[in-house]
């Protein structure tokens, strides 16, 4: 393909992820994020050309919310922005999309929203068909579980292997200090607690709290300035499935399937088993489990490290859940993971997803070379 | 295809129920908890001074904290103003009434207010205003607590002193 311009993810700042923050509003979280961002990459708020971000107003309930977050993000004098209604990892997709046009050189990217001060379960059931699905009370964790049973039945996977999917991620966010759960849980432990909605425990839900984060991302030329170790992207691709979901085979993810095999064409990579690292928004381990059969990388035989920060399952603060694997794929980068760093990491894999049953799949491909030359 | 039914469904009922729960926030609560002792809570913005009114962690204008809170008076001028003719969704006001821009003394930014006990006639920018306050022991901490703004009757203040809070 044409040579595209080398974009970096060049910082990142998360709040740990809490059940519930009393003493904060969305914006107030997201702010001082906003601050250690840019911080981190030593420029000041002038320096960054456009702001993208991601968040639902339902999700804490106000409507239009999201252009309070302008109040916090620098957004004076006025700013190019584009908001949306999606994971906040979309808005950094569509920061790249940006950047090739060759119009802006550095992003912010922000996702916000608390989680706890509305009801996702009956919020997400609003985003099924609004005749057939929604009245018959569908939520995410009743269409997951459909998701989990149909992929259980087809390949065979039994109970057991969900519990040890779910215990890895835990033993793994033990030793991320931005996760919401950071108690280790063995397998027995997770495989013992009662059915949320059978066949998925509630020991396998990915449990929602309150964050906000921003990732900064910049083109070839600005992005060495601001990090030392810049992310480099090297391949991206999103997908979108059906909206009906009896129209779609929920046993596998077509849409996270092509996405997949679209980014790691594009980064010049035959097998997704040359990644160091990756980094799921899987929200049960159903749902990693077939995303990794997407990525060709449902083999026992090894293969790179899944959700070495403990993943959605150690901390899922929704429309954001996506963004923090793009953040924690460049922490691995740039060699700011801390204690949850995989030793060498040259390559990482990160994915976002968004709507029922994995409707929606975003991939990115990061690497610690420039792609293009 | 048959044919659609003769008597169609036309309509389908659904009922929405999203309950939320807000937390105020530390500022928000030590603004309102001032309001119910007859105090106005603002923040200075620590690389611009001003301040803003209610209170905020930062600077929309120039993005640094705004980490001192500070009292402004509970009277200020009218900046700019409106008369409304049409009825106010959720509250009972008697119509026409004036809604008007009022900026505390002490505050870099202005407040939306009523402004009764005068005429709507007789509202003009850079009246002075001051705001009065439930009685003592039926204030809440909420924004009702401020009934409406009256004028003061002091002399106008020079436009100057005004325009940049508009």
């Amino acid at each position: 393909m044409a040579p595209l311009r080398n974009v970096a993810v060049v910082g990142f700042a998360q709040a740990p992820i809490v059940t519930r923050d009393e003493r904060r509003v969305a914006t107030e979280i997201l702010y001082p994020q906003v601050r250690r961002a840019l911080t981190e990459c030593g420029v000041e708020r002038d320096a960054i050309d456009y702001q993208v971000a991601g968040s639902a107003d339902y999700v804490d309930g106000r409507p239009f919310g999201f252009v309070a977050a302008l109040d916090v993000t620098g957004s004076w004098p006025p700013r190019q922005d584009l908001h949306l209604e999606m994971d906040a990892a979309f808005a950094a997709y569509y920061a790249w999309v940006r950047m090739q046009a060759g119009d802006c050189d550095s992003a912010i990217v922000c996702g916000y929203g608390k989680n706890s001060e509305g009801e996702l379960e009956r919020v997400l059931n609003l985003e099924l068909d609004p005749y057939y699905q929604a009245p018959i009370g569908l939520t995410p964790t009743a269409t997951a579980a459909l998701q989990a049973s149909a992929y259980l039945a087809r390949t065979g996977t039994l109970d057991r292997t969900l519990a040890e999917v779910a215990a890895r991620n835990r033993v793994a966010g033990a030793r991320n200090p931005d996760a919401l759960l950071r108690e280790p849980a063995t397998a027995d432990d997770l495989a013992r607690t009662p059915w949320a909605v059978a066949p998925l425990r509630q020991g396998y839900l990915a449990p929602t709290g309150d964050s906000a984060v921003c990732l900064v991302m910049a083109a070839e030329g600005k992005a060495e300035a601001m990090c030392d170790r810049p992310a480099w992207i090297r391949g991206l691709d999103q997908r979108i499935e059906l909206q009906t979901l009896g129209a779609r085979d929920l046993a596998a993810s077509a849409g996270a399937r092509l996405a997949a095999e679209k980014a790691l064409a594009m980064a010049g990579m035959r097998t997704a088993h040359e990644a160091d690292v990756v980094e799921l928004a899987a929200a049960n381990p159903a749902e990693e489990l077939i995303l990794l059969d997407a990525l060709g990388l449902a083999t026992a035989d090894g293969g790179p490290p899944i959700n070495p920060s403990g993943g959605p399952l150690c901390g899922h603060p929704f429309m954001m859940t996506g963004l923090v694997r793009l953040g924690e794929a460049f922490r691995q980068l740039a060699g700011r993971a801390g204690d949850h760093a995989v030793p060498r990491a040259r390559i990482a894999i990160a994915h976002a997803a968004q709507g029922h049953c994995l409707q929606q799949n975003l991939f990115f491909v990061l690497g610690a070379e420039r792609r293009w030359t | 295809m048959t044919e659609p039914p003769k008597e169609p469904v036309r309509y389908v009922e659904t009922t929405v129920h999203l309950p939320y729960h807000y937390v105020a926030g530390d500022v928000r609560a030590r603004y309102l908890a001032a309001l119910k002792e007859k105090k106005i809570l603002g923040a200075r913005c620590s690389r611009t001074g001003k301040v803003f009114v209610p209170p905020l962690v930062a600077s929309p204008e120039s993005f640094a904290p705004c980490d001192e809170l500070v009292e402004v008076a509970d009277r200020g001028v009218v900046t700019t103003f409106c008369v409304v003719n049409l009825p106010v969704i959720g509250r009972n006001i008697e119509i026409p009434y004036v809604a008007s821009s009022v900026a505390l003394d002490g505050a870099d930014i202005s407040i939306f207010a009523l402004v009764q006990e005068c005429r709507p006639e007789d509202v003009r920018m850079g009246m002075r205003v001051e705001a009065v306050w439930k009685p003592d022991g039926e204030r809440q901490g909420d924004h009702q607590d401020i009934q409406y703004f009256r004028p003061t009757g002091e002399p106008d203040a020079p436009r100057e002193s005004f325009l940049h809070r508009l």
